[in-house]
């Protein structure tokens, strides 16, 4: 409530304007600086200038504009990123949304013109309130993780951010740990996956782990075994439905067909994949093929209609396991035979 | 007989900061209060009679029981101190022990022992929870020092509530305190704060007035058990840093924690401990629900508002302790003066016009 005050008592509390003195030191001339701030703008005016006359002129979009102004408010984002210095607040997992959000951009590049990914079933997905989604895994590095994580932030009529689980071993490592945390991710314990589910988030799980990801190519598209049901329990106990996920396009990216295990177990890596690319090409090697991509969303397992002293019942945990497996698994083979070829 | 609340009160370890500000807030809540440490204190208690003695021998004991002590608050265990590893070991071990073998005698008087732990018994890896709750145990082998000390003195501890049934036994693992005299503190006021290099771990802070209320707590009330004490939240190191008003530098390697504490000390000539350096990498937060559901209070300073308070205070002189207690109260009074008058300066309406 906003407290009335006399126009007298405001006069009494005011305090003078203060003058605070131009920062010293070297700057530009105010034309110039006047530029700085316009050029911009100008450059948008002339780009859009230069749209249309190419459009009069071949008769179809040259420039789309979208994809322009997608740029330059991803550039706007970074920049008012970078001036709120340390005022923010990250959630206990230190999840920091703005910040995710603003990486939304580039990651929608990847998802929706590289990878072309076709997203179905993103209505089983629910608007609030907990969800344990499970996803098969593969491709050597976890993109899957990332482009289900986008599917759902801009597919979903309630855009929502997914908390993935991810192995305590990228948690160790220099640039991932922070990346990781940043946006959202935490370690793959039972505990944590406990504390998200209560307070009403969307957990995203991959059962195969590792596994999933270092598997060869010729054994694409077959499901790993989905560890001892953990995932299911972990449901049952917190009250929260599974949602399972195929995701299919994500085994063509890295063709993994070798593995070096000394070199992986020097590194501390799970393993060192070789690809027709990697390691020969270096860096370059790293640049994921652009596979076509489909994600299907099946629709929830209500495992928590079960009692909570289920989730000790291993016979139950590993039946209600294998059903969610066997529902990936039907779904991988369903959106393979609806793509047309690999790349397309 | 029981008595309702606490007597005959000692107070261990009360010549460090945290110690003193205990006996200054339970002087008047309690009878008789007593303090012993090896140094003398840093300002004179009239409640409280103070006396020299160490808890490494056991002398610790014949003064319990001399003293009908019935309540103990063992405060001179060692986390962050420029100590070396043998020294802090004694402290906190064999003084605990020392301690527990005077509180355990047959006859004893002893109905309550609050203990001070540290957040650093949890150590800090990659593959720990995102919360550390009271029953989760560093079980790893090549833990740092400190850590491996403050286990011991908890199975110490716990042997003891085990055996002493009319004992109730509280240990506070307090989390990581940011001040001038805290490593933590000294680290994050660097003008540029070398930090590892792709690391960003949450930290999750206490404030000194908290940690203070909350063994106050434990004394006055009767909760038995094992509590994690840290505010709420937690704060990025980089956004700790840059309240701070210093720079980050992300120059130090991941791998052997060792060479990047050396290179620590020689750039900054701050000390790290292992477990620290752990938790700058990592991380380290606790879940503090329990002191919530047992004490029905939690520490007032969020870890965000713990990094303002430090920032804000920045400027603050610390006071040099003078013996007589009527000349610290002077110089605590001129401060508080001087400290009104700049800010008056600051927010008045006093700024050099533009030329």
């Amino acid at each position: 409530m906003i407290q009335e005050t006399t126009p007298g008592q405001r006069r009494r509390d005011s305090r003078p304007a203060e003058i605070v003195r131009p920062r010293s030191g070297f700057s530009l001339p105010k034309p110039v600086r006047r530029l700085q701030r316009q050029a911009p703008l100008y450059a948008m005016q002339g780009l859009s200038e230069l749209a249309a006359r190419l459009r009069q002129v071949t008769g179809r979009e040259v420039i789309d504009l979208n994809r322009v102004m997608e740029f330059v408010q991803f550039m706007y984002k970074q920049q008012e990123l970078a001036r709120r210095g340390p005022n923010y607040t990250v959630d206990e997992f230190g999840f920091d949304p703005q910040w995710t959000e603003s990486f939304l951009a580039a990651f929608m590049v990847l998802y929706r013109d590289y990878w072309r990914v076709e997203t179905t079933g993103i209505e089983n997905v629910p608007a609030t309130g907990r969800a344990l989604l499970v996803s098969n895994h593969a491709g050597v590095l976890p993109w899957d993780g990332t482009m289900i994580k986008t599917a759902v932030f801009a597919e979903h009529p309630h855009p929502r951010h997914v908390r993935a689980l991810v192995a305590s071993l990228f948690m160790g490592m220099p640039v991932m740990s922070w990346f990781l945390r940043r946006t959202g991710q935490t370690v793959g314990h039972p505990d944590d996956t406990r504390r998200l589910l209560e307070r009403g988030e969307l957990v995203l799980v991959f059962p195969e782990g590792v596994r999933g990801t270092g598997k060869n190519f010729k054994d694409r598209y077959r499901l790993r075994r989905f560890g001892r049901g953990g995932f299911v329990s972990t449901a049952i106990r917190s009250r929260a439905p599974i949602i399972p996920i195929s995701v299919v396009g994500s085994e063509e990216i890295y063709p993994m067909v070798g593995d070096l295990g000394p070199v992986a177990r020097f590194f501390g890596l799970p393993y060192f994949p070789i690809t027709p690319f990697w390691p020969w090409l270096g860096p370059l090697g790293m640049i994921p093929l652009p596979s076509k991509w489909r994600i299907q969303f099946h629709p929830p397992i209500h495992v928590e209609e079960n009692p909570p002293e289920a989730a000790d019942d291993h016979n139950l945990v590993m039946a209600l396991a294998d059903d969610v497996r066997d529902t990936i698994q039907q779904g991988i083979y369903d959106n393979l035979k609806l793509r047309r070829g690999v790349f397309l | 007989m029981i008595p309702a609340g606490p007597n005959r009160v000692l107070v261990t370890g009360v010549s460090n900061p945290l110690g003193a500000e205990v006996a200054r807030r339970l002087a008047p809540q309690v009878p008789f209060l007593f303090g012993c440490d090896i140094a003398d204190p840093v300002s004179a208690l009239e409640e409280m009679d103070f006396v020299h003695a160490d808890t490494r021998h056991a002398v610790i004991g014949k003064l319990v029981r001399q003293l009908h002590i019935d309540t103990v608050v063992h405060l001179a265990v060692m986390v962050d101190s420029p100590h070396d590893e043998r020294s802090i070991h004694e402290t906190d071990v064999i003084g605990t022990m020392n301690l527990v073998v005077g509180c355990a005698a047959p006859d004893s008087s002893v109905r309550r022992l609050i203990v001070k732990s540290s957040q650093a018994i949890y150590d800090a890896g990659a593959g720990d929870p995102s919360f550390l709750s009271e029953d989760m145990t560093n079980s790893e082998r090549r833990a740092p020092s400190v850590t491996r000390d403050l286990l011991d003195m908890e199975q110490l501890i716990n042997e003891f509530s085990l055996r002493n049934e009319g004992c109730r036994v509280t240990v506070l693992r307090l989390g990581y305190r940011v001040s001038e005299d805290t490593t933590l503190g000294r680290y994050l006021s660097l003008p540029i704060v070398p930090t590892f290099a792709g690391f960003d771990p949450r930290l999750q802070l206490l404030h000194e007035d908290d940690a203070a209320e909350a063994i106050v707590r434990a004394v006055m009330g009767a909760h038995p058990g094992v509590f994690n004490v840290a505010g709420d939240g937690v704060v990025l190191l980089s956004q700790a840093i840059s309240i701070m008003g210093g720079r980050a530098a992300p120059i130090l390697l991941p791998y052997g924690k060792w060479a990047a504490r050396l290179a620590l000390r020689a750039l900054t000539r701050v000390d790290v401990q292992g477990h620290l350096a752990d938790v700058l990498a990592y991380g380290s937060v606790m879940d503090c629900s329990r002191l919530e559901a047992e004490f029905g209070w939690k520490p007032p300073y969020s870890s965000r508002a713990v990094i303002d308070a430090l920032a804000r205070g920045k400027d603050v002189e610390v006071i040099e302790a003078p013996s007589p207690p009527q000349e610290y109260e002077l110089q605590v009074y001129l401060q508080r003066r001087r400290r009104e008058a700049r800010n008056a300066l600051r927010t008045g309406p006093i700024l050099e016009a533009p030329r």
